[in-house]
């Protein structure tokens, strides 16, 4: 059961068209995904890596359909679910999957108490009794470190602080016992030491739980803890994938090169050697068909202004998409 | 009085903000030294009062903090009893500031050249226009910004970009202490990584003092040579940089340096504080770490430890430091 694949996406495309005003049919597109494949096994924690712009919490959200991708597939428990029609279908689905936000103090309502809170989903699913309801929040408060949870139930959230806010954000996610979540920078607003206490209690959760996750952030560091795999994003493109200790010590791509060395190490003895990579990351718009790294790379070759590199396997399931490694 | 070289000292600060639940103790008994050409960082989470140490020595502060007591001596002189005038004079000139969110601290209606061409002017009334605006392209390129975008609005610059200018801001008037705070916070590791270089280059270069504020102690180590770590109010420990992540005597300190992630070495297992840093407001007269620490004794909720120097050089308030002997406490939380 342990290699069963939860969720796969294939060639998933989502475009945003640009209008010059409201009225205006749109001329021009934003590529925020384009031509992403993956798939998170049972159990596994997939990390998206990027930079803040690159299309990873696009993706998060279209896996999620939040949005409706424009093209390509998902499929998830082995249904296509890229289109969903009937209510049953979007309830069945939404009943397993779910999502924890960025910024605890923006994604709980404040004028709801915190039993309202993480009690939706099942008031949505119409899933049991209000006794019933009662129970199983406690249960997962009291999971999710919450204690004790009866002290908690009419609270708000203003009453509670930035750490136990997220706490709540989780618990909420996972009162339904969902299958996959997408969580995106969930601890990047959380101070230090709160931050190492989620990190750990989603680990916990996800062993506990056997879920799959989708784990968006921007710190590699967090994302070598968190994942089983790591796949890096550059505007909207995944550039390397591969297992999240093999990425970190042997990174191929040029971009992962930069973007691991320009972790600051916590070791004030240790010089890193740095990458220098030109200009800064741009916007996706109606791209040329080339490496979208091109004009930053220090490697880039003619080839890469022509074509676009496809993500290939270079060995031991280690994806790149880069010239540098196609063999010829 | 005053050691010698030393830019600025500060010596038993206490500042408090007087709000209507009762008293915060954002800064209390704060004090370090700095010399001249020193690089220092102030490391600690949300809330603990590093802000409000800085906000304190440039003198800007709301209506509501009250400073108690203490010195901040900038070059010989003390900053507490000046006169906002007076302050005016050593604001920029002397002292000057990167915010926080740097990138909204440009006005977005006026040219980013002609925002740093009226700081000099403000403090140096005698520049004349073509000489400051001359300074100021010499700035930009010192920031590596072109010249040529002197005369573009803000939102015509990049994050980064903005936060270069902001920083040839901050360098218009040749301070001698700048301080940083939370200089990268909102930008991309790669962007981060270039301007990090580029402050720690600038500020080798002109020999200024820094004082860069962070909760990020990967950054920190990049750039400072001596360390404070604060914990609700109070530095806890300081020491210089290698020091503070060798051998951390703070259980506070020895906490922190394990709940970080780092994507060299092995892959280690996260060790994690317990608890939350605790409310300003009404502290207790004990050390305010005790309630998350594995080491508290009776002594910690008693009294507040006094803050010693365990080593030359490495200060630390607790009753209990650890690594002394170098006795590796590997099971902190």
């Amino acid at each position: 059961m342990s290699d069963e694949v939860v969720i796969k996406v294939e060639e998933m495309n989502k475009f945003f068209p640009i209008k010059k005003n409201v009225f205006s049919r749109a001329h021009n597109f934003l590529h925020a995904v384009d031509r992403v494949n993956f798939e998170i096994k049972r159990g596994k924690v997939l990390s998206l890596v990027g930079e803040s712009g690159c299309g990873k919490t696009t993706t998060g959200k279209t896996l999620l359909k939040l949005y409706e991708p424009t093209a390509g597939k998902i499929i998830f428990l082995g249904k296509d679910v890229t289109r969903l029609h009937s209510t049953e279908d979007k309830k069945w689905f939404h009943s397993k999957t779910q999502m924890i936000f960025q910024d605890p103090f923006e994604s709980l309502n404040p004028r709801k108490t915190i039993f309202d809170i993480v009690s939706e989903p099942m008031n949505i699913q119409n899933f049991g009794s209000l006794k019933k309801r009662e129970l199983m929040v406690m249960d997962v408060l009291k999971r999710v470190g919450i204690a004790p949870p009866d002290a908690f139930l009419w609270r708000y959230p203003h009453e509670l602080s930035g750490g136990q806010r997220q706490r709540v954000a989780i618990a909420r996610a996972l009162v339904m016992k969902p299958e996959f979540v997408v969580a995106d920078e969930p601890t990047s607003m959380l101070d230090v030491s709160i931050r190492t206490q989620v990190m750990k209690l989603m680990m916990e959760l996800i062993r506990e739980m056997n879920m799959s996750f989708l784990y968006i952030t921007h710190d590699l560091a967090v994302a070598r803890y968190m994942a089983d795999e790591i796949s890096v994003m550059y505007l909207g493109k995944i550039v390397e994938h591969s297992g999240s200790e093999e990425i970190i010590n042997n990174p191929l791509h040029p971009y992962t090169k930069a973007l691991i060395s320009a972790v600051p190490i916590p070791d004030p003895e240790f010089k890193r050697k740095t990458v220098d990579i030109k200009g800064g990351i741009g916007k996706p718009i109606d791209p040329l068909p080339r490496c979208r790294f091109y004009e930053r790379c220090p490697f880039a070759m003619d080839i890469c202004a022509q074509k676009e590199p496809e993500l290939l396997d270079v060995g031991n399931g280690h994806q790149v998409a880069c010239f540098l490694y196609e063999k010829k | 009085m005053i050691t010698l070289g030393s830019i600025l000292e500060i010596k038993n600060f206490k500042m408090y903000y007087n709000t209507q639940a009762g008293k915060v103790k954002a800064a209390d008994d704060i004090s370090f030294s700095l010399n001249e050409g020193e690089s220092m960082g102030l490391v600690g989470e949300s809330g603990c009062g590093k802000t409000s140490v800085s906000m304190s020595i440039m003198k800007l502060l709301p209506e509501n903090a009250e400073i108690i007591s203490g010195n901040i001596y900038f070059n010989g002189k003390d900053l507490v009893p000046l006169s906002e005038e007076k302050m005016n004079e050593v604001r920029w000139a002397g002292i000057s500031m990167i915010f926080q969110a740097a990138m909204n601290s440009l006005n977005p209606v006026y040219r980013v050249g002609d925002q740093i061409i009226e700081a000099i002017v403000t403090h140096e009334p005698n520049v004349t226009f073509e000489e400051a605006r001359g300074r100021v392209a010499n700035l930009y390129k010192l920031v590596g910004l072109d010249p040529e975008r002197m005369d573009n609005y803000p939102h015509e610059y990049s994050g980064g970009m903005k936060q270069r200018a902001v920083i040839a801001m901050s360098l218009a008037c040749n301070p001698k202490l700048i301080i940083a705070d939370e200089p990268t916070t909102a930008l991309d590791v790669i962007v981060q990584d270039t301007i990090l270089r580029e402050l720690d280059k600038i500020q080798k270069r002109l020999n200024m003092s820094m004082i860069y504020i962070s909760h990020d102690i990967a950054v920190i180590a990049e750039v400072a040579s001596k360390i404070a770590i604060m914990y609700a109010g109070k530095i806890v420990e300081m020491a210089d940089s290698v020091t503070i992540f060798k051998k951390p005597a703070h259980p506070y300190t020895v906490g922190l340096m394990s709940s970080f992630p780092s994507i060299r070495g092995p892959k280690k297992e996260l060790n994690m504080i317990p608890g939350e840093p605790p409310n300003l407001l009404n502290s207790p007269d004990h050390c305010r770490f005790a309630p998350r620490c594995p080491f508290a004794t009776d002594e910690c909720i008693s009294k507040t430890p006094p803050y010693e120097e365990i080593e030359a050089g490495h200060l630390v308030a607790c009753f209990h430091p650890q690594n002394l002997k170098r006795q590796v406490s590997a099971n902190v939380g």
